[in-house]
């Protein structure tokens, strides 16, 4: 033991202190056991809403993160000219003075030449310094070349459709007033998702009290395991099976909340054979037919009579119909045979889902919360990366949310809500405080989404896209938060015609090459720049490409004030607000420093602490006396003071939430169940979608862009096939890669007790296949299999026989199969699934970003594996 | 008094929280789990069942292992039926290990270490606590019963499925969950008498 905190520490101490977890997005209350320096022990905080005092494995395994002799301990800088992906850096530690030195100069050289050659990638396991990064250092810098690197992994098509509808950037049922509960490749509450530790105990309970739940799921994992029924899928069918549903829903069995989709979504707006909505002449606002008076009259006319949600009707000697009308026609040809064919589900079961939900949503019904009676819709569809994960994540992802809609299970008791998308204030302060709105069109508008900002302003819709000088597609579509493109593009340079190229690349926590697609991907993009990576472990991306690595100090070491991103994976529901710290277990071992020390410390060296400055008070919402002033220096702690102050008064500053860790208070109703409260209308058909295609569209023509196909820009839910589904000669199969609650991506492959785990689970170290299926091929359980890719690419690993899976499908556990030399005990542990993805235009959602997470692929039984 | 915990399959996910949790609290060595989740499908695609079977030393009432124990080591604790090892007396010649029909018993070989380097920091903190050359298992976490508090594994499971409690009084938790919900224990004909018992996982 050489750590710096077990030296200088008292022989006598023994604390226990309050902190955040960051072994995963989730970010949940944890509390750590010191003694007499050393970390001895991880557990939940009971006093933290979030988890409220149980953690999942890979919190409690934090500890083996901490004193992994595997991490990186001083600066590294690479001495073997050659980059390449297996080829050994020969690191030679160096001194933190030297790094900064040579980072200083290269990115002030940058600076002067274009900032925009200045790229960052991050992660969002690391949420808060991946927004102090994004919030502050690259707008202070002047360059918009950021990307998430685990954008593969993340919400793309669902955080768009978090805000459109729920005014948050994710969601999660109410499953304390919720019976029947449809899970699209997702494991809410049952292994993996937003808020798990807190949603698992919610989820039983309700499960407990009755509520059913349905899975679709190609692959059987923790949550079709727990489910009433698992409704085994074809991967990337799931848009096909929700516009059955819907069309049983609003057609055959007409089970809709007319009352909500006539006041609280734009369904009674009318649209022009064009596709646009009809507007007044006038006013420019959208026009509904008012019943009563036989007219067209503007939405919001105050003496408006009863309204029309469905019909056709004549405007300017045009036909219109309805919004709700629209969708009724557009969904219209999704029979549940015409379903079945695409999905393998039965017509028969899919409309026994239908009704079954359609039933549970009990339209009509009422429930007196806090004394206040409220819409009960105990039903919601809920979906994530299983769903979402393909090329027609868009259509995909609207379909499953408007089952939502039309049933008016939305941001009611019982439905699906938006994550914390109202908040009125703590009652000392009335901060932080944030709430939707209505916009022109009377349309709902977030009120703030992931930055942390205490007078919530409104974010508005996304610009209209202009150019393309992002190297991520980001402003062609505007709003995609998340997104691993920007590789793809920077390999695809003329065709997008950028006129820089990276110079240098800041790569902070994570693992780009394992992380986005096969790492040649991400390879070539990078190769010719200078790379820093600011991270845990000389990884693969590392040791491939950094030229100088710094030593990140981990969650357990470094103080992030206001880590738990409320809109992101706070719990949803009624319950408590709270608002927690992250701060060092123990000191920083070694000569790790944090990752925000290290972006202060780096504007200092560039002159643009100023700037920094004042977007650090905007990230953070500091108000006056506490926003930092000028082009003053600021240690971080005193930013983080002043950060706690601003929003829970002079009493609670850095050292209160030191000692107490997180303060809470209760949610009111009206926060929570938002929808009755504030006149917004949820927009069922996406103008702005239609609208953002046409300009993409021109911008690829006046470009000379290939392949850039805006078919899928559609206002309203539809499906078509992923490119995965090409059928290709020879190649049989899909292959898709499913998640396991104890590792997050891929870095808790390196974790002892979490191998452990998998090493003896029976499936997360092997390649699922369903059994009939391997017996075909003449392919026993152990048996050593090789699966090639029809785009390239090839994987190996053991076979699992099970009937827990799709017959034409392979399904991999997350992504393991590390190689990286600096990761030892994670080398060769897992599948590396992520082989057999390509990332170009063709295999993009280019609303969403989102890309095909599966394959087509074809699989042979080879030698030992 | 006899302590024992209730296991609900229903609510159990199979999160391997249990298996994590005890070696949090517990700091035991590299291969060595006194909980552990046991996995098991049956049926045909797509009318296909999986099951999560957390398990731990089930402090059976009737232990074989006490029984085989040539020293003494092994011990029923009268007044709370805990079935725990003296590891002090341990000689470390396994009967017990073969005895037991759970796989509860873990023999401390100190063979491997998780990482090449040897013990990290923690490591050197916690392992001093468990002798090498003796047999562990699962004591219900009788440190944290001596302050109060719960088995580590109930405590912190995420889906509130490990209740712990006193078996012998008709009105707790743990009594009332297994006569009204269907409480059952594993291997039953082996006339053990386990105090861990499990809620069926449909009801």
């Amino acid at each position: 033991m050489t750590g710096s905190a077990a030296t200088q520490a008292t022989q006598s101490e023994d604390t226990w202190i309050p902190s955040s977890c960051g072994m995963c997005y989730n970010q949940c209350g944890i509390r750590g056991h010191r003694v007499d320096g050393t970390l001895v022990k991880i557990e939940g905080n009971p006093e933290n809403p979030i988890g409220r005092g149980r953690l999942c494995a890979r919190g409690l395994a934090g500890i083996q993160l901490l004193y992994d002799p595997h991490r990186v301990n001083r600066p590294l800088r690479r001495t073997n000219p050659e980059k390449g992906i297996g080829v050994d850096p020969v690191w030679k530690e160096i001194g933190w003075d030297e790094a900064l030195d040579e980072i200083t100069d290269r990115l002030a050289r940058v600076r002067e030449e274009d900032p925009r050659g200045f790229f960052f990638s991050g992660t969002v396991i690391s949420l808060a310094p991946l927004m102090h990064a994004l919030g502050t250092f690259l707008p202070a810098f002047g360059s918009p070349s950021a990307f998430v690197s685990d954008g593969h992994h993340c919400g793309n098509a669902e955080h768009i459709l978090a805000r459109t509808l729920h005014a948050s950037v994710t969601t999660n049922p109410d499953v304390a007033h919720c019976d029947h509960l449809l899970l699209f490749g997702c494991q809410a509450g049952l292994g993996t998702y937003y808020a798990l530790t807190t949603m698992a105990q919610d989820v039983a309970d309700a499960r407990d009290r009755g509520m059913k739940v349905v899975v679709v799921d190609p692959f059987m994992g923790t949550a079709a395991e727990k489910a009433d029924e698992w409704v085994p899928i074809k991967p990337g069918s799931d848009g096909a099976l929700a516009c059955a549903i819907l069309n049983l829903l609003v057609n055959e069995y007409r089970i809709f909340d007319a009352d909500y989709l006539r006041d609280h979504a734009d369904g009674p707006y009318l649209l022009t054979d064009d596709g646009w909505y009809a507007r007044d002449t006038e006013t420019g606002k959208p026009l509904v037919w008012d019943v009563d008076a036989g007219a067209l009259r503007p939405f919001d006319a105050p003496d408006l009579g009863a309204v029309a949600l469905e019909g056709h009707y004549e405007v300017e000697n045009a036909t219109c119909r309805t919004v709700f009308q629209a969708l009724r026609e557009q969904v219209a040809k999704w029979t549940p045979e015409a379903a079945e064919e695409v999905t393998t589900v039965p017509a028969a079961l899919i409309r026994r889902m239908a009704r079954e939900f359609g039933e549970a949503a009990s339209i009509g019904s009422t429930i007196v919360i806090d004394g206040v009676e409220l819409p009960l819709r105990p039903a919601s569809a809920l979906y994530f990366k299983g769903a979402h994960g393909h090329d027609n994540a868009w259509p995909t992802s609207l379909a499953i949310e408007l089952i939502n809609e039309v049933v008016g299970a939305s941001n009611v008791p019982g439905g699906l809500l938006g994550t914390n998308p109202v908040c009125l204030g703590h009652p000392d302060t009335g901060f932080p405080r944030w709430q939707p709105g209505p916009d022109a069109d009377g349309l709902l508008e977030a009120g703030a989404l992931l930055y942390n900002d205490p007078y919530g302003r409104s974010p508005g819709w996304p610009p209209p896209p202009e150019s393309a000088d992002l190297p991520n597609l980001r402003d062609l579509v505007g709003w995609p938060i998340t997104t691993c493109f920007t590789p793809a593009a920077l390999n695809d340079r003329e065709n997008f015609s950028f006129d820089h190229a990276p110079q240098v690349l800041l790569n902070y926590g994570s693992n780009l090459l394992m992380s986005v697609a096969r790492p040649e991907v991400c390879f070539e993009a990078f190769k010719d720049a200078f790379v820093v990576c600011v991270n845990l472990h000389s990884d693969e991306t590392a040791e491939a490409l950094a030229d100088i690595v710094l030593p990140d100090a981990c969650y357990l070491e470094r103080l992030d004030p206001l880590p738990n991103f409320t809109r992101h994976h706070h719990p949803v529901g009624m319950g408590d607000w709270g608002h927690t710290i992250r701060q060092p277990l123990v000191e920083p071992l070694y000569e790790r420093r944090h990752f925000s020390e290290v972006l202060l410390e780096l504007a200092r060296r560039l002159g643009i602490t100023e700037p920094m400055n004042l977007l650090t008070n905007n990230l953070f919402g500091l108000v006056a006396p506490h926003a930092l002033e000028g082009g003053a220096e600021y240690e971080w702690r005193e930013i983080a003071d002043r950060a706690y102050k601003s929003w829970f008064g002079e009493e609670r500053g850095l050292a209160w939430f030191e000692e107490h860790g997180v303060v809470t208070w209760p949610k009111k109703v009206e926060e929570v169940f938002w929808k009755p409260f504030i006149h917004a209308r949820a927009p069922l058909y996406n103008e702005w979608v239609k609208r953002s295609g046409e300009q993409v569209a021109k911008i690829a023509l006046d470009r000379n862009m290939k392949g850039v196909d805006t078919s899928g820009f559609v206002a309203l839910p539809d499906w078509r096939p992923c490119r995965a589904w090409r059928p290709r000669d020879g190649f049989d199969l899909q292959a898709i890669y499913y998640r396991v609650p104890w590792h997050t991506f891929s870095m808790t492959y390196e974790n002892p007790w979490l191998d452990e785990i998998s090493r003896g689970e029976p499936y997360s170290y092997f390649v699922c296949i369903n059994t009939a299926t391997a017996r075909a091929k003449g392919i026993e359980d152990g048996d050593p299999l090789e699966v090639e890719g029809a785009d390239g690419g090839t994987i190996r690993g053991r076979a699992r026989l099970t009937e827990g899976v799709h017959p034409e499908v392979l399904a991999v556990a997350n992504n393991g199969g590390h190689w990286a030399k600096g990761m030892p005990f994670a080398r060769g542990k897992g599948i590396f699934f992520n082989q057999l993805l390509p990332m170009d235009l063709e295999h993009t959602d280019l609303v969403s970003l989102s890309m095909d997470c599966d394959a087509r692929v074809r699989v042979r039984k080879v030698g030992e594996a | 008094m006899r302590l024992g915990m209730v296991i609900d399959l229903k609510r159990c996910i199979g999160c391997y929280g249990c298996q994590i949790a005890c070696k949090a609290e517990n700091g035991t060595r590299p291969g060595t789990t006194w909980a552990r989740v046991v996995k098991r499908e049956w049926g045909e695609y797509p009318d296909v069942k999986k099951l999560s079977i957390p398990v731990l030393c089930m402090h059976c009432g009737e232990p074989p292992c006490v029984e085989v124990c040539p020293t003494g080591a092994s011990q029923k604790q009268e007044s709370d039926g805990i079935v725990f090892v003296e590891t002090d007396v341990c000689v470390g010649c396994r009967a017990c290990v073969m005895a037991c029909p759970y796989g509860a018993r873990y023999y401390q070989d100190d063979e491997r270490d998780y990482f090449e380097q040897g013990n990290n920091a923690y490591e050197q903190c916690v392992y001093s606590a468990h002798q090498k050359g003796v047999v562990e298992k699962c004591d219900f976490c009788r440190h944290r019963l001596a302050r109060g508090d719960e088995p580590a594994c109930s405590a912190n499971c995420m889906c509130k499925a490990r209740i712990f409690g006193d078996l012998d009084d008709p009105t707790s938790e743990v009594s009332r969950l297994i006569r009204e919900e269907g409480g059952f224990q594993l291997n039953p004909e082996l006339g053990t008498d386990p105090s861990v018992w499990y809620l069926p996982p449909e009801r």
